[in-house]
């Protein structure tokens, strides 16, 4: 098992190295140069000066890493072994192996961890909520459904999970708004805390759990036809398996037949979702975090996107391959805990 | 099954009752804009203090609240606001109109001298003298030496290693020699970007005269004269600790303010070639730029608490605040300021979750905002944008380089429709880059109207400016031109009008229109009256040119074809201003695009916007950068010749033979650089001119410039916002009803 890990884990480095450079490349071909910008800003304080202007740009593009101190272009791939920290810049290694994973432009010129600090706490505190909701309430109804199939219960959730599933987020999120927090007034519109408020402690949470009330019933509502759709189909398949109806023959229980036996073989292909549920959690929802004025990830990764902040960009999507290629080694070692005719050892 | 049946229809009713609802709440189309509201917001010191009002902004705040945008590449709106809400005594401040005043409430006195420089040079020497008792948020009196301050830090190697910038003092007498200065080099020379100077520890043209007077001497020739030299004269005090940190002094022996010692104190750390030597109030300067609670605020209000969580930002009124320029104080006791979400913008004003919604533009919002109105319970203060949508051209090269081109564009566009439509009746039309709010329009309105032209729509006159300019071939250089034989015009081109690199010999349309090309019969060059057009992609104003000007008749049948080519932002950024890194490939093809400009103030100054590249290729190829259309209009007074600078608008006229014989190129220079500050006669000859000949050559087609609409919970009192006055300048003025 251990030798399996270390075998898995050279092979996540040497992909993440693979797709860094991708990904690297890519943002490079983006007609946008942030050392003409930078300098640009300044243009006014250099109407008088405009070869000043050119050096204020050149050595803003020395700063960048973008040209040696004489001015010549820096090629791709030292730039890219420079952007990871494993050759110099300038004169000392500072790249994303010694912690340093940019600046951030978008709103004001901080480094890209700080930017990003609040924004994963809130993404965090949200998605851990609303995964967890989502879970448990998909999973006993998925069961539910793929024991009672056919029932008008069933039928009923069914026709209700696919509405769910089929409605875009925007239009479930307005929908919502309209009803929960203009006409019923129970939520408020957006926001993440009370305005001008002073509360700390738990008064602090609390405000906050009734500030993520909606964006976490909307979350939830909108994950819960996919999932619900997958636990009744893992699970009808594996009510019809031959040991389940041997599990009858015996007179074991029903909870126990439907618990303990079909649950666990239903597990294998619902455990991939779980996992990248669970790792979705770092990454935030678009759709909700804009339409409810939330700082969380996905707001973020948009705004940066738009701004063209590459290195907040490219930090943001190194973490999710990062959490992508560790997520997939999570599911492989937790397929063998579950079954253990699956061995992950060679 | 009839039971699920049931469920099912349920829900379904249900959601599209909802839907139903939700549109039925639309507000009422077709109502136009309601004259004058029931606000002024005239200074009014006599409300109680007391309430809260929640300000919003779509733009997220960043938290930069002391010196936004210092040292980067773009200042963040909303924490601009913030700085404005806690930032005060500026010695100069800008009024309602977008025009810079002086500040009674601070400035006792204030005295402009002209300064004999030497070599010819004169600067331009402003001493103020302030009130004294006027108090910062923790008490503090504020001296001279709290205005010079940041001027005097913010000049500095200091600043420049911890925030990037040192450029605070630039337009002052001295700056080179004063930031070059590094704590240890007094007195040597220095090569810096202005050549070599001798570096000096003093700033010989900031002046710290007594505990309540100071000067300040602009420098000429670069910044004086210039009609708002004056305005180098706006700076704000600010808390010494906040800018200078422990143990530093503002000084002046009697040549020069200065900064002490401690301010340039270093501290190395490592040996040989490893060691690195950093300013000690480098991490002061990084650190107290985000302290929001340390150090004192000069303006209305202070920052009581910062929620970087949820980006919201709490402020309190200070009550030492003596007002601004027309002394007013703030009455709103608390201000919360958090992000606005556009979508849900009128629920959050009805749910009470922000006070004010600003900048309203599309017509079903703000008939939206006009039905609140009628409640009762919402006002609403509107005015024209200052600024407007545009079809922008490059005039050097392409069919479009040509005035005649441009004019028939305009003649064949219907503004006032188009205008109409994009605005849902919600704007008007302009027909120069001006501001109907700014004073020197005011001023001239009836005479502009009166003489600028508004292009109404003519396919006759269309066609005659283009048979003017030539544009008379058909394309085997047969004339006159016979859409029969050639679908669009083509015009004989003169040696001189090869444009840059010869390009117009070669130019072609793009995409399906390529094969409409410059074409050679005998050693004459025929080029189409073919515009490529550039687009950003779901443009709405792009949408309706598309089928104003590509699928209506009207260029069809002038024989005048456009097309259209849609990219992101940045890459037409980089056709437009030929940038490589932006994606420019070298070759101009696109010669119009469709944007938008505006003003934040009134200042004017379109000085370097207009190239000169017939007696000066220097000159050109240093400024094209700072051109917006490439256009050369300089004929026959050249502002290049020493003779003409400091003409005034009627010895010109009489040098040039005539008011209609100036070019931009000299009267954008001579408006800002040959007036003397506060000379508003002089000036507004120019600016009439400016306009005027603008008009004529039409480097741009203002399209529509909107009226924005403001709405407010009507229990603020007082609320009048204008184009350069929003909501955290207006609140100033208000009260909250509830506390009165």
């Amino acid at each position: 098992m251990g030798r399996y890990i270390v075998k898995r884990l050279i092979y996540i480095l040497i992909v993440f190295l693979i797709l860094s450079f991708l990904m690297y490349v890519i943002y490079d071909l983006i007609p946008f140069d942030r050392a003409r910008e930078l300098a640009d800003a300044q243009k006014a304080a250099y109407k008088q000066d405009p070869e000043g202007l050119e050096r204020l740009y050149q050595r803003y593009r020395v700063e960048l890493g973008l040209a040696d101190s004489s001015g010549n272009d820096i090629n791709i791939v030292r730039r890219w072994l420079n952007w990871l920290g494993i050759t110099k810049l300038n004169g000392k290694f500072n790249g994303i192996l010694q912690g340093n994973f940019g600046v951030s432009y978008t709103n004001v010129q901080k480094p890209v961890m700080e930017v990003l600090r609040e924004p994963m706490m809130n993404t965090l505190f949200i998605n851990i909520l609303a995964t967890i909701i989502a879970l448990g309430i998909t999973i006993p109804l998925g069961i539910f459904c793929a024991v009672k199939k056919g029932s008008k219960r069933d039928t009923a959730i069914q026709v209700g999970s696919i509405i769910g599933y089929s409605l875009p987020t925007f239009i479930t999120a307005i929908l919502f708004i309209f009803l929960f927090a203009i006409v019923l007034k129970w939520f408020p519109v957006s926001g993440q805390e009370t305005p001008g408020s002073q509360l700390t402690g738990a008064a602090r949470f609390f405000d906050r759990l009734y500030y993520m009330a909606l964006p976490l019933i909307i979350m939830t509502f909108c994950s819960l036809g996919g999932m619900t759709r997958y636990v009744r189909a893992s699970m009808i398949e594996a009510l019809s398996m031959d040991c389940i109806r041997t599990a009858r023959a015996k007179g074991v229980k029903e909870k126990v037949v439907i618990y303990s036996h079909a649950w666990r073989n239903a597990l294998i292909p619902i455990v991939t979702l779980v996992v990248g549920w669970f790792l979705g959690i770092f990454s935030g929802s678009i759709m909700v975090e804009n339409i409810f004025g939330l700082n969380g990830m996905g707001k973020v990764y948009i705004n940066s996107l738009n701004a063209n902040d590459y290195d907040v960009v490219l930090t943001l999507q190194m973490f999710y391959v990062f959490i992508g290629l560790l997520g997939n080694l999570l599911i492989d070692i937790l397929y063998g805990f579950i079954d253990p005719r699956i061995r992950v050892n060679k | 099954m009839k039971k699920t049946l049931r469920l099912v229809a349920v829900l379904v009713v249900l959601v599209l009752a909802s839907t139903l609802v939700f549109a039925a709440c639309k507000p009422d189309s077709g109502s136009g804009p309601t004259p004058g509201t029931d606000t002024n917001g005239v200074v009014n010191n006599d409300f109680k203090v007391g309430g809260t009002v929640i300000l919003g902004s779509t733009t997220q705040m960043g938290g930069d609240f002391r010196w936004t945008g210092l040292g980067q590449s773009s200042a963040n709106a909303a924490d601009q606001d913030i700085q404005g809400l806690t930032t005060g005594y500026s010695t100069m401040e800008l009024n309602q109109g977008g025009s810079y005043v002086w500040n009674n409430t601070v400035v006792k006195s204030h005295n402009e001298e002209v300064i004999d420089a030497g070599e010819g040079v004169e600067n331009l020497r402003i001493t103020i003298e302030i009130n004294s008792g006027l108090k910062m948020s923790g008490g503090t009196e504020v001296t001279a030496a709290h205005f010079l301050a940041y001027t005097l830090a913010m000049s500095t190697p200091v600043s420049l290693e911890a925030l990037g910038y040192n450029l605070a003092g630039q337009a002052i007498a001295g700056y080179a020699e004063y930031s070059a200065y590094n704590g240890t080099n007094d007195g040597q020379a220095v090569s810096t970007r202005y050549g070599s100077v001798t570096a000096s520890k003093k700033f010989a043209g900031l002046r710290l005269l007594d505990t309540y007077k100071f000067s300040i001497e602009i420098a000429g020739p670069d910044y004086y004269p210039y009609y708002y030299a004056d305005t180098y004269g706006a700076i704000s005090p600010e808390d010494l600790n906040l800018v200078l940190g422990e143990g530093v002094e503002v000084k002046d022996d009697g040549d020069g303010a200065y900064l002490s010692d401690a301010w340039y104190a270093t501290t190395t750390e490592g040996e040989g070639e490893e060691a690195v030597t950093t300013y000690d109030k480098d991490a002061h300067l990084q650190a107290s730029r985000y302290d929001y609670y340390t150090y004192e605020y000069t303006g209305p209000y202070t920052v009581d608490r910062w929620n970087a969580t949820s980006s919201e930002v709490t402020l309190k009124i200070n009550p030492n605040f003596a007002g601004n320029f027309e002394g007013q104080k703030p009455h709103v006791e608390t201000i919360v300021y958090r992000l606005l979400v556009q979508s849900t913008q009128f629920a959050q004003l009805q749910a009470g979750e922000v006070d004010v919604i600003v900048g309203l533009t599309d017509g079903s919002d703000i008939n939206q905002a006009l039905s609140l109105v009628k409640t009762g319970n919402y006002g609403e203060s509107h005015y024209d944008r200052a600024g407007y949508g545009k079809l922008q051209f490059n005039c050097d090269f392409s069919p479009t380089m040509f005035k005649e081109v441009r004019q028939a564009i305009a003649y064949s566009l219907d503004r006032e429709d188009f205008a109409n439509t994009f605005t849902q009746g919600f704007g008007s039309v302009v027909n120069g880059p001006y501001s109907v709010n700014f004073d020197s329009y005011v001023e001239l309105q009836d005479e502009l109207e009166a003489n600028l032209n508004p292009y109404s729509v003519s396919a006759v006159k269309a066609a005659q400016v283009l048979e003017q300019g030539g544009w008379i071939y058909n394309a085997d250089g047969s004339t006159p031109w016979d859409k029969s034989k050639s679908p669009v015009r083509y015009k004989k081109l003169a040696a001189t009008e090869y444009g840059p690199n010869n390009i117009n010999q070669s130019y072609k349309g793009v995409g399906e229109d390529q094969n409409l090309a410059t074409v050679k019969i005998g050693n004459d060059y025929f080029m189409p009256l073919v515009i490529n057009w550039m687009s950003t992609e779901d443009n709405a104003v792009s949408e309706l040119l598309t089928t104003k000007l590509i699928e209506g008749t009207a260029l069809t049948n002038l024989g005048m074809k456009i097309t259209k080519t849609e990219t992101n932002f940045v890459k037409l950024q980089g056709e437009l201003s030929r940038i490589p890194d932006y994606g420019y490939g070298g070759t101009p093809t696109w010669s119009m695009y469709n944007l938008a400009t505006g003003w934040n103030t009134a200042m004017y100054d379109y000085a370097y916007n207009w190239i000169s590249n017939k007696d000066n290729e220097e000159m050109y190829d240093a400024y094209i950068d700072y051109s917006v259309n490439f256009l050369s209009d300089d004929e026959p007074l050249s502002w290049w010749d020493d003779e003409n600078k400091g003409l005034t608008f009627d010895e010109a006229v009489a040098k040039a033979g005539g008011a209609d014989k100036l070019g931009m190129n000299y009267i954008s220079y001579a408006m800002v650089y040959s007036v003397d500050p506060g000379d508003v006669d002089e000036y507004n000859k120019w600016f009439y001119q400016y306009l005027i000949r603008w008009n004529e050559l039409l480097p741009d087609i203002p399209l529509y410039s909107n009226i924005y609409y403001d709405c407010y919970n009507s229990k603020i009192l007082n609320f009048k916002t204008s184009p350069f006055f929003g909501p955290s300048d207006a609140i100033l003025y208000c009260a909250v009803s509830s506390a009165q």
